[in-house]
């Protein structure tokens, strides 16, 4: 086994070696408005309320925007809904702070887009219409794709799972585990995935059963579910992000993502606040995130960058290079749907 | 007992003249008016509009767009319809009682015997109590369930031992839950019991061995007799913590299938959008309990005379010889600190070590890394997230115990808008931090001055979140103060005001000294309030700790945690020499 790790390892270590040589060469392929550019230094500063965390993305991209432009990011970590929150009050108090923010779906269904400014730059022409409000108010930046994980210590190879069915053998009864949390990247993703796959009366017909297997509900993130899994706490993770399991395996930690297909995969959205502080700077800074060279901040960072001309640093992790199938949970479908897989999700497992 | 103190000398003059004052008594008197009128004027600023702002929470109805839209009375039918609300409610129950059972036995024995008696290993006894309550809750109760869990080294042990496959103990039980918050909660009392039982006349317990009592008996009969209402407000006190508390409902609870009152109110806030009109309805129902809670104890301590100890008379003898019982309360003393401190300990150095979470085996060993360590220490930003929490932490701290020496007094004593004071203090135990930190939110947005995105708005609302807890500390502290002393000063000329500085301040400092010292650590890293309130430039260390936890990064949080206590313990220990330096001016 460890021979496999040390083989993947190193095969990923040379691709993403050669990615960042291509990135460097073909920098600077967007050149955004000379006009805005203008406008935004003499703002001088962007405010940027982020929900992904600091010392992996958050740091490398204000420093690549301040490299390039000379203008000032100031951050704010928060979560996705409290960040909502926290800007809806801003808002009702009419004295907005942030110009940028960056969330996924939770974020919307807190607050109304018309609260947010619609804006497009050049760099967003390349992203497919999934991954963007056909008005301009939100883009992904970057995509999580959810599987199960398994523990390859407990589990034998023989015995994974390979398809949905498989999860309600009576073999697998309390060792599998999921988050709480309420997004499409957790339980309510895993019941939209379902319901869109075997359709409403089959696919309520398997939650139920699935309700049977008493799923371990573990209240914190995706990757604390993972971690659990490592420690072998449960054998199965469902609603994992896979290159979560990358990351640990290639550290050596017992676990594999398996192409469960089809896979879940959602977004993390990027948007402009209306009446903010500094709305040229906060467009420049939209610009360059959905930039090429933006995005190979997300990719050097391991994350799966959105942009379709960006590979992830293993690229295998995301759909088209890795040859799987997905379920693209858009963020309209999320909007409207989260309810109604919420309401699921608390009737049948809560 | 031989060199008299300052304290005795001050007071031991005009004792005779206060002896036959003694039916007079201290009036309500004019003087303190203003200043009980100023003190409550003050709290009420602080708390009334946050309360406030609870109650329209738990009214208001929350529209589609997460918005408040008009008036309902659901938030609270949803509460009482809950289907299985009386099994949740005895979970409740027994959850925060048994809880705090086991928090008062270990802390208050832990207290007794460092405080009390010649027992071997104080210093550890003390060591167990700060660096327990200056480690991030989120990573102590992640230790214990990582002990204790299906994985963890206590089943591994046993399937080792018995060849079975199953396990031992399952943490995610409520007897689980019971173990991990009664550990939670034990530093506080002790170090609550600790300021308690050190300004306690030894006198009694001395009397009662020369008059041939046994230890327990002395313990039964006079000790625990003589500190019975701190006891009781601190019990009073936990249980209320505990019937609020979310890290172990949470954590330990929800993975089992094990629902207590909170349970659906941390669901609630998780939510999209967040059900704040849920969780403020429990809120509210939590503020009449308590204010029912604080009247029972009102009634408690209007007797509290008798218990008082610290009179003009000189005291302070040597401590409690235990004779042979040594070797046992050392041996007390050290499963306690294995238990509160040491194992959890060694899981997070484990955790901190080792690349990934895995079980405890020799292979891993070889696996050891600092790499986790390195990460923390080479991040750049720590510097100034260290630098605003302890601004902070240190701001919160000292305003709480200089609000709340002078409110415990005023309360303790009855005084003019004493129990009003009493009540606005104790208040803020009820707020769910979520939902503090949306009111805070919302009322510092409409300041007409910036005091949104700044640190000073945290510090704020961890002076008003911890207010109860410096409250609890000056109260009991006042109660052991015999009334002579203050009717001594008065007979002897001094104003209330002279009073309270000269005689009252000095001799309760212990117990203002401790408030502070727990306040300032569990400050430090409260989570719920600061995710909401930071800004670009007011960021606290919690926020980092909550993006590893959230992020899962179990090791490098763990190394986080570490160094954090390590600093914690550090600023601890500091601060426990100056303060046993000013102890020893004024008690000798």
């Amino acid at each position: 086994m460890s021979h496999g790790h040390t083989a993947r390892l190193t095969r990923r270590t040379l691709i993403a070696a050669t990615l960042l040589a291509a990135g460097l060469a073909a920098s600077s392929a967007t050149a955004a408005d000379q006009a805005l550019i203008d406008a935004a230094r003499k703002e001088g500063t962007v405010v940027w309320y982020s929900s992904l965390i600091v010392n992996q993305l958050v740091r490398p991209v204000a420093e690549a925007f301040e490299a390039k432009y000379g203008i000032k990011v100031e951050y704010s970590r928060t979560p996705a809904g409290e960040m909502a929150l926290k800007l809806l009050n801003e808002i009702k108090a009419d004295s907005v702070q942030a110009d940028a923010f960056d969330g996924n779906s939770a974020f919307f269904q807190v607050m109304p887009l018309d609260n947010l400014v619609a804006y497009s730059p050049d760099a967003a022409a390349a992203y497919p219409a999934e991954l963007k409000d056909p008005n301009g108010r939100f883009h992904a930046i970057n995509l999580a794709i959810l599987t199960t994980a398994v523990n390859t210590s407990l589990v034998p190879e023989a015995e994974w799972p390979r398809t949905y069915d498989d999860l309600l053998d009576p073999k697998w009864k309390g060792k599998m585990a999921w988050t709480t949390d309420l997004t499409p990247n957790g339980p309510p993703g895993f019941i939209g995935n379902i319901l869109k796959v075997y359709g409403e009366d089959k696919g309520m017909d398997y939650l139920k059963k699935l309700a049977g297997q008493d799923v371990v509900k573990v209240p914190a993130s995706q990757r604390v579910v993972l971690d659990q899994v490592i420690a072998g706490e449960h054998q199965l993770g469902l609603m994992t992000f896979n290159h979560h399991s990358v990351i640990s395996a290639a550290k050596g930690a017992p676990v594999v993502w398996l192409k469960m297909e089809p896979l879940v995969s959602t977004g993390n959205y990027v948007g402009l606040l209306k009446n903010s502080p500094h709305p040229n700077a906060g467009k420049l800074f939209v610009d360059f995130i959905l930039s090429e060279e933006g995005q190979k901040v997300f990719q050097a960072a391991n994350y799966l960058p959105a942009h379709p001309g960006v590979p992830a640093a293993e690229p295998t992790l995301k759909p088209e290079a890795g040859h799987f199938k997905v379920t693209v949970i858009t963020n309209e479908e999320a909007l409207a749907d989260l309810p109604k897989w919420t309401k699921i999700y608390k009737d049948l497992f809560q | 007992m031989a060199g008299g103190t300052p304290t005795q000398t001050a007071a031991a003059r005009p004792a005779a003249a206060a002896a036959t004052v003694r039916r007079k008594r201290v009036r309500p008197a004019a003087g303190l008016r203003p200043l009980a009128i100023a003190l409550a004027a003050v709290l009420a600023l602080l708390v009334i509009p946050p309360i406030l702002s609870l109650i329209a929470m738990s009214f208001s109805d929350t529209g589609s767009d997460g918005a408040a839209s008009g008036l309902t009375l659901a938030h609270y039918a949803e509460l009482i319809q809950d289907r299985s609300f009386i099994a949740v409610v005895f979970n409740t129950v027994v959850f925060a009682g048994s809880a705090t059972l086991i928090s008062l036995l270990v802390g208050g024995t832990l207290a007794w015997l460092v405080e009390r008696t010649n027992t071997p290993f104080k210093r550890l006894a003390t060591l167990t109590a700060i660096v327990s309550l200056g480690t991030p809750y989120v990573l102590y109760v992640m230790a214990w369930l990582y002990l204790l869990g299906h994985s963890g080294p206590v089943n591994q042990l046993y399937r080792a031992l018995t060849g079975s496959s199953g396990v031992l103990f399952d943490p995610y039980t409520l007897p689980g839950m019971i173990i991990v918050e009664g550990f939670l909660w034990s530093p506080l009392v002790y170090l609550l019991m600790a300021a308690t039982f050190r300004m306690a006349n030894a006198e009694m317990e001395e009397a009662a061995r020369v008059n041939g009592a046994t230890v327990l008996d002395t313990i039964w009969l006079v000790s625990l007799r003589l500190a019975w209402p701190a006891i009781l407000a601190l019990a009073i006190f936990v249980f209320i913590r505990n019937v609020e508390s979310f890290e172990v409902p949470a954590l330990v609870g929800i993975p089992g299938n094990v629902r207590v009152l909170t349970t659906d109110i941390y669901l609630a806030v998780k939510e999209f959008p967040p059900q704040l009109g849920h969780a403020a309805s429990f809120s509210v129902v939590m503020l009449v309990l308590i204010t029912g809670l604080i009247a029972l104890y009102g009634r408690i301590a209007r007797r509290a005379d008798r218990y008082a100890s610290v009179t003009g008379k000189g005291y302070r003898p040597r401590p409690f010889d235990l004779g042979a019982g040594r070797a046992v309360a050392g041996a007390v003393i050290l499963v306690i600190f294995l238990l509160v401190l040491a194992l959890p300990l060694m899981a997070l150095i484990w955790m901190a070590a080792t690349p990934f979470v895995g079980p405890v085996s020799v292979a891993a060993l070889k696996n050891m890394t600092l790499a986790n360590f390195r990460a923390v220490l080479t991040a750049p930003t720590y510097l100034t997230l260290v630098t605003n929490t302890l601004t902070v932490s240190i701001f919160a701290a000292t305003a709480a115990m200089l609000i709340t020496g002078v409110a415990g007094w005023l309360a303790a004593r009855r005084q003019f808008g004493g129990r009003l004071i009493d009540q606005l203090a104790t208040a803020p135990l009820i707020f769910p931090g979520i939902v503090l930190g949306v009111a805070a939110i919302d009322l510092s947005l409409r300041l007409p001055f910036a005091l949104y995105g700044t640190i000073w708005l945290i510090g704020i609302a961890y002076l008003i979140r911890y207010m109860p807890y410096g409250m609890r500390y000056a109260y009991s502290g006042v109660l052991q103060l015999h009334k002579e002393l203050e009717e001594a000063s008065a007979v002897s000329g001094a104003g209330l005001i002279g009073t309270f500085l000269r005689i009252v301040a000095p001799l309760l400092s212990p117990a203002l000294m401790a408030g502070w010292l727990f306040i300032f650590l569990i400050a430090s890293r409260e989570l719920s309030i600061a995710v909401l309130l930071s800004g670009p430039r007011s960021q606290v260390i919690a926020v980092a700790m909550l993006d590893l936890w959230q992020n899962g990064q179990a090791g490098e949080l763990s190394a986080l945690g570490l160094l954090w206590t390590v600093l914690m313990v550090v600023a601890a220990s500091l601060f426990q020499f100056v303060e046993r330096r000013s102890a020893r001016k004024t008690f000798g």
